[in-house]
């Protein structure tokens, strides 16, 4: 199964990767951290192909898939 | 942590670290400009061998300019509003082997950088133009912007925009540039491709990107991204735009001599001639 | 130094728009970005010519802004650059002047000057001298001197590019229309007994990128160029000396513009330039700049030695940094100090604030849109002394 990596620290909460991801794999956080961003976290990770959508599109550099060949690695 | 794959081309840490986060508004297209930039940057650097040092980041002012604010591993500079071009030959001219991305906003392309933009294009000097067209200035406020169509209301037209807005891509094709595309903030993919084109272009190669300001249009990103793929139409060159929607894609890409090839033909016939200044 | 096709040793007859740019491409110019306005387009006609010849660039920009803006990215690129302007084009340089001062970038400007405001005329006048100091917006320094002659022309505009270099500083060269159009013998000595000085770079003191400051190491920071793996973005902002913007503070702002202001007005001595003549008893004086000195020392020579008047001559050869503290240890207190300017006084306030408690008055002569004559420089030092 691919891994989600978010950055807390870079992330702003705008969910451009929640909303454009095809397979629908991400979801937003219940809950907005200590800066006030609600943030993007996985709804279900078997979902995610590892397209590389949500990277493209992220503008904070906040967001990387660790797909399982790099898992292995 | 897994980090974004193209944090490798940017500055975390060191006396310049603190510049992360991003200072762009959640959600600003600029940074998505930028990821597509630097994927474009680094396909030239792994097929191409193209050679990182050579890669020059010139902007001038607004939030478009802020991409350089020591965000990147690469040469670059934050210069003065509208005036980028005229740097960026200045540079060529000293150094042709730079390859010099400019980044630029709708204002500084198309209002206070308007004299160089047509002449960069007339001149086809090697560089590329991103132009990030969000229809406003972001960056003071949100005032009408060249870009912004009809009827809109900003700070400076609270009673609706009474003129009419350039088309920057029509303008730079006029102008001369051979290379001219469009592609949004909702289209990575295209975007990344094509800026790929255009810095491997002999020649000037003017991209715009339509862009969203969540903040100063008060729509969230998500609803902007899904307007900017709603309102807009992809054509080949030669076709009419669709009705009702902004065209975009590549809409023209010439052959024509590069200005720094045609000056070198007059390098090379008279660098071995001496004026005779005698007396 | 690349010496292809420089002008020769040897004695020529030659223009001084001419003279000035055979001078920079000696010192080294290879990149010339301009635009026409009379009267200095002889100078980039003359670049147009002879760039290719020395293997450099010539490019005619669409107005005076994207000009000066050329400077800047040739100067960054790792070649050195010129323009020339007059004074309405002056005006228009400012903001770059502005930039290349906060960013350190050696880049010279010729103001080839005619009188204004507005069109004005197209003939000399030294109108522009006060906004070489003060047209810039903000503060800090560019470095302005005032060729006389020919051979000026071509000597001064090597020293512009040298002082570029050596301080990291805009050089103004503050030329006046005659001294550009008029024609003169030119001698060009053994091209390796002229010193062309070129940028300190970090490579050259074993500095690597990684602990490369942009703005640090020393008074005056070593340049690297764009291209060599440095990594450095140039920035208009108050920084600190590792180019970061983002840790302001009010101290921090006052240091690094203190910094760009010392780095000029501190070091006058080394910078500044002066000729005197008949100064160490002398009862009255001259202090003057540009074409100007050279019919004031004729003046002074026949007020000495036919009229009895004991006037003594100081000529400005470098504007700015005014060198206010050598005038007062050179020169003895004196009775007048007549300050002849192709304007209404504008020199005379520097040089007042220099000269007032050590001297009785202090009289301009002005003369607008054309040159003094010795007569007519007499003509106002008799009226005042007799």
């Amino acid at each position: 199964m691919n891994r989600l990596h978010i950055n807390p620290k870079y992330c702003k909460g705008c969910l451009i990767c929640v909303d454009v991801c095809p397979k629908k794999a991400l979801k937003p956080a219940e809950k907005i951290n200590a800066k006030g961003y609600i943030l993007p976290e996985e709804d279900d990770m078997s979902r995610c192909t590892g397209c590389g959508l949500c990277e493209v599109m992220c503008p904070d550099f906040a967001i990387a898939i660790e797909t399982e060949d790099q898992q292995e690695r | 942590m897994k980090k974004h794959p193209m944090l490798k081309y940017m500055k975390e840490t060191g006396p310049q670290g603190d510049r992360m986060p991003m200072i762009m508004c959640p959600g600003c297209g600029s940074g998505q400009v930028l990821n597509a930039i630097l994927h474009a940057v680094d396909r030239l650097i792994q097929e191409d061998g193209a050679r990182k040092e050579n890669f020059v980041f010139i902007t001038g002012v607004g939030c478009s300019a802020r991409l350089t604010s020591h965000y990147l591993n690469f040469d670059s500079g934050w210069t003065i509003h509208g005036r980028t071009l005229a740097i960026a030959t200045g540079a060529l001219l000293a150094n042709p082997e730079l390859r010099i991305i400019v980044i630029t906003g709708d204002g500084d392309t198309g209002a206070i950088g308007g004299n160089h933009f047509i002449h960069v294009c007339r001149r086809n000097l090697d560089l590329t133009i991103v132009c990030i067209n969000n229809g406003l200035y972001g960056m003071t406020g949100g005032q009408v912007a060249p870009t912004t169509e009809t009827g809109i209301s900003t700070t400076t037209t609270p009673y609706g925009n009474t003129e009419e807005s350039f088309d920057l891509c029509r303008l730079a094709e006029a102008a001369g540039a051979p290379f001219v595309a469009r592609w949004t903030t909702a289209h990575p993919h295209q975007t990344i491709r094509t800026l790929t084109k255009g810095i491997r272009k002999k020649g000037t190669a003017f991209i715009e990107i339509l862009s969203q300001c969540p903040v100063h249009k008060k729509q969230s990103p998500v609803q902007m991204l899904k307007a900017l793929k709603q309102g807009t139409a992809r054509v080949k060159p030669g076709e009419p735009p669709v009705e009702g929607k902004i065209p975009i894609g590549e809409f023209c890409n010439l052959d024509k001599p590069e200005w720094i090839q045609s000056y070198q033909k007059v390098l090379d016939q008279f660098s071995n001639h001496r004026t005779p200044v005698e007396v | 130094m690349n010496t292809r096709n420089l002008l020769e040793p040897g004695v020529y007859y030659l223009q001084g728009a001419q003279a000035c740019l055979e001078g920079a491409i000696t010192a080294g110019c290879r990149v010339y970005g301009g635009y026409p306005i009379t009267p200095a387009t002889e100078i980039m006609e003359h670049a147009a010519l002879r760039l290719p010849q020395v293997g450099g660039r010539f490019i005619q920009m669409e107005d005076e802004i994207a000009s000066a803006c050329v400077l800047l990215g040739s100067s960054w690129a790792g070649e050195k650059a010129m323009t020339a302007t007059s004074s309405p084009g002056f005006s228009l340089m400012q903001e770059a002047i502005s930039y290349g001062i906060m960013s350190e970038t050696p880049m010279v400007i010729v103001d080839v000057q005619r009188p204004g405001p507005g069109q004005g005329y197209i003939t000399t006048s030294q109108e522009d001298v006060m906004q070489a100091r003060w047209g810039h917006h903000g503060e800090g320094s560019a470095i302005a001197i005032a060729p006389a002659s020919v051979q000026e022309m071509y000597d001064f505009t090597i020293e512009a590019f040298n002082l570029s270099e050596r301080w990291r500083s805009p050089v103004l060269i503050m030329c006046e229309e005659n001294v550009a159009h008029m024609r003169e013998r030119l001698i060009v000595p053994p091209l390796d007994t002229i010193t062309v000085i070129n940028r300190k770079k970090p490579q050259d003191l074993g500095i690597p990128p990684e602990t490369y400051l942009p703005w640090g190491h020393d008074v005056v920071a070593p340049m690297a160029n764009w291209g060599e793996g440095y990594n450095i973005n140039y920035i208009g902002l108050v920084h600190l000396e590792d180019g970061n913007i983002t840790k302001y503070d009010l101290a921090m702002h006052d240091r690094c513009v203190r910094r760009l202001h010392d780095k000029i007005e501190g070091n006058v001595d080394a910078i500044a330039k002066l000729e005197t003549k008949f100064v160490e008893t002398c009862k009255h004086l001259i202090v003057c700049y540009g074409s100007v000195s050279r019919t004031a020392i004729e003046a002074v020579v026949e007020a000495r030695q036919v009229r009895g008047i004991d006037i003594g001559f100081l000529r400005l050869k470098t504007l700015w940094p005014f060198p206010e503290e050598q005038l007062r240890r050179i020169l003895p207190p004196v009775d007048t100090v007549f300050v002849p300017e192709m304007n209404l006084g504008m020199m005379k306030h520097p040089i007042a604030e220099a000269l007032r408690d050590r001297c009785r008055k202090i009289v301009p002569i002005p003369c607008l849109a054309s040159l003094h004559t010795p007569e007519y420089i007499l003509a106002k030092i008799d009226e005042e002394i007799r």
